[in-house]
């Protein structure tokens, strides 16, 4: 083995310009590879970290049919066993109960469609980060009539300025319209501008004294002290509860479900095509250092040097060179994420077009060490493959070669 | 016993298509000691023989013997094992490793054989020196005259302690004063240690010095003389 180490390792260095272009090459597909799934992980993270922390949590709990249907009537069936059940699980952080209804939201200025969300400010600071995105004035707690807030897309589409006064009209449980006015008392953004548009956020208390006589709940909204456990909390609730449907993170937002796998598919994509081409460089430069050794290999076998060891020192050069590229090429990867995610990488330059679909805009690039050493996993094993044909070769190689001219 | 014995082979290329006769029922048998060439024109088989003797074609018939071992017989891989313990090879040109200096080159067939380490290399040193290359030790192929190389090439032969030595046109790339350099190594070593030395050869400086020569023509030994050594042939070269 040592002898075929030596072997191979001058061998590389033989025609230092080739290799040293492969090195380079190596070093940079890995380096861009790295970054590429870097800055995908981070990206899909923040975003589903943004979407889970700031509204949706771990779990949430709904009317069986709300979340099709909108219906105000669809309330949760008596909460008290469930809140305490929630209150005595281990595994529950905080919980937070919303009311939710669809209304029009009127200005001087026009009307628009919006979903009104009741929220304690309470329990929903100790549950979400919601709060966090408010840019400007109080969150629904300040000490005025009927607060509300609102996303700056939509207070900007109606002119509206913190103090101004708006009218919320919606179906009450009993099928009556309410209108009641509100005032303006703080402005948030939340990432997606869809929702900032969409949304606005009033006083848990305050709407439930508009919707029925009794105080009732569409939602409840649950963090846990593990994401993990959050199926098996769903299942228990569901399983202990009528009248009532648990779901978690990734069964109401099946789009982040998909965005996870759609990601995990451009990573692969990408891995892939960086690999490819990484392989048939390989391919090539091995190709040709056998087709200029040829008549080496022939006086190697012509001498007794077994075809195996043939075999393996033309893959060893490769995997040496491969691994020597990987080390310098993981090393800047690794460098360069530690950086970035310290720095984070602004992309203020796509910012209006991707805001707009609620992604952040300053990412903050992400790997772990499983994708880190499956990349490296990956590249040793492409190389094996690209290497195994050039290998065969030479191991096909003709003892009479030796003889040949050049 | 011969150190090498072959009984009536043949070798026809394309026998399918446009057959091809480069060997026709040759027999030849070379004893311990022996300092033969083989000669002939331009294809009349002398490297197809000498491929044939080294265990690296087979014939299309007929048999090999080297020692009591018939070579016909073997494997690619069991001719590729007994090539490694029992012939060395000294090729027209040189075909040294040329990413391993001249100790590396005389030691490599000895790390391939599994000889331990300090006996390669004191072996590999010995070598070095008996063919006058013992201040060269550390230089690569590229740092050495085509004579030194060849030198190195006769080096690692002798390397494994073979049972014989193949040389195929030995002379062919070098300078006369670098061929008669040579040529006396090997006379040397044959005469001291009796190595049997069978090369292919169109030099009538090597002819010149052989004590046996096998003339091939059209594939067939058309001659086979032994010769008294002309002392002064050797002088006046």
């Amino acid at each position: 083995m040592k002898i075929l180490l030596k072997i191979a390792w001058r061998n590389i260095w033989r025609n230092k310009g080739r290799s040293a272009a492969l090195l380079t090459a190596i070093v940079i597909g890995l380096w861009a590879g790295v970054l590429t799934v870097g800055l995908m992980t981070g990206l899909l993270d923040q975003r589903i970290d943004n979407l889970i922390d700031s509204e949706i949590a771990h779990l949430q709990v709904h009317h069986p049919e709300f979340r099709e249907e909108h219906r105000p009537e669809m309330v949760l069936p008596d909460v008290t066993e469930l809140i305490e059940w929630l209150d005595d699980h281990e595994s529950v952080r905080s919980y937070t109960a919303r009311s939710i209804v669809e209304g029009m939201f009127q200005s001087p200025v026009k009307t628009s469609g919006v979903r009104i969300m009741g929220v304690d400010p309470d329990r929903e600071r100790k549950t979400t980060t919601f709060h966090e995105n408010i840019v400007s004035g109080d969150y629904v707690d300040v000490d005025i009539r009927n607060p509300v807030i609102l996303g700056l897309e939509l207070a900007e589409e109606h002119n509206i300025e913190i103090g101004h006064r708006i009218v919320l009209t919606f179906e009450q449980l009993d099928g009556d319209l309410a209108s009641a006015a509100f005032n303006v008392s703080g402005f948030f953004r939340s990432g997606s501008t869809q929702y900032d548009r969409g949304n606005v956020i009033v006083n848990l208390t305050d709407l439930q004294a508009l919707l029925s006589e009794e105080p009732v709940f569409h939602e409840i909204a649950v963090v846990l002290h593990d994401i993990e456990e959050a199926e098996s909390a769903v299942m228990a609730i569901n399983e202990q509860f009528d009248g009532l449907v648990a779901q978690t993170w990734d069964q109401l937002s099946p789009e982040l479900g998909t965005l996870v796998l759609l990601g995990s598919f451009m990573l692969f994509i990408v891995t892939m095509v960086i690999m490819i081409a990484l392989a048939f460089g390989i391919l090539n430069t091995m190709l040709m250092a056998l087709f200029e050794r040829i008549r080496e290999i022939g006086m190697l076998i012509s001498i007794g040097m077994s075809r195996i060891r043939v075999f393996f020192m033309i893959v060893l050069e490769a995997v040496m060179l491969t691994i020597s590229g990987a080390v310098i090429g993981m090393a800047l990867a690794w460098g360069t994420i530690l950086i970035l995610n310290r720095e984070g990488v602004d992309l203020a330059i796509f910012a209006g077009g991707i805001e707009e679909i609620g992604w952040p805009t300053v990412i903050y690039p992400a790997i772990t060490m499983g994708e880190f050493f499956s990349i490296t996993l990956v590249v040793i094993t492409m190389t094996l493959l690209a290497t195994l044909y050039p290998a065969y070769k030479a191991f096909r190689v003709n003892p009479m070669e030796v003889e040949k001219d050049t | 016993m011969a150190v090498i014995r072959t009984e009536k082979i043949c070798k026809v290329y394309n026998p399918d298509t446009i057959p091809v006769h480069a060997l026709k029922d040759v027999s030849i048998q070379v004893e311990k000691g022996e300092f033969t060439s083989l000669v002939g024109p331009s294809g009349s088989g002398k490297t197809t023989l000498l491929n044939m003797l080294g265990a690296l074609d087979m014939p299309s018939s007929g048999k090999s013997f080297i020692g009591d071992v018939e070579v016909t017989r073997l494997s690619d891989r069991e001719r590729i094992r007994f090539r490694l313990h029992n012939i060395g090879f000294v090729f027209q040109h040189y075909n040294l490793i040329p990413v391993f200096t001249a100790r590396e080159n005389v030691s490599f067939i000895m790390m391939l054989q599994g000889v331990g380490q300090r006996e390669l290399l004191e072996r590999a040193d010995e070598l070095l020196e008996s063919v006058g290359l013992g201040d060269r030790k550390d230089a690569r192929p590229h740092e050495l005259s085509g004579g030194q190389q060849q030198r190195v090439a006769v080096a690692r032969a002798l390397a494994s302690k073979p049972r014989f030595i193949l040389a195929d046109e030995p002379t062919a790339n070098l300078d006369t004063k670098a061929a008669m350099n040579l040529l006396d190594i090997m006379e040397k070593m044959n005469e001291e240690q009796e190595v049997t030395f069978i090369f292919s050869t169109h030099d009538q400086r090597v002819i010149k010095r052989a004590r046996r020569v096998v003339t091939l023509v059209d594939g067939a030994v058309h001659s086979d003389e032994t010769t008294a050594v002309d002392s002064a042939v050797k002088d006046n070269q």
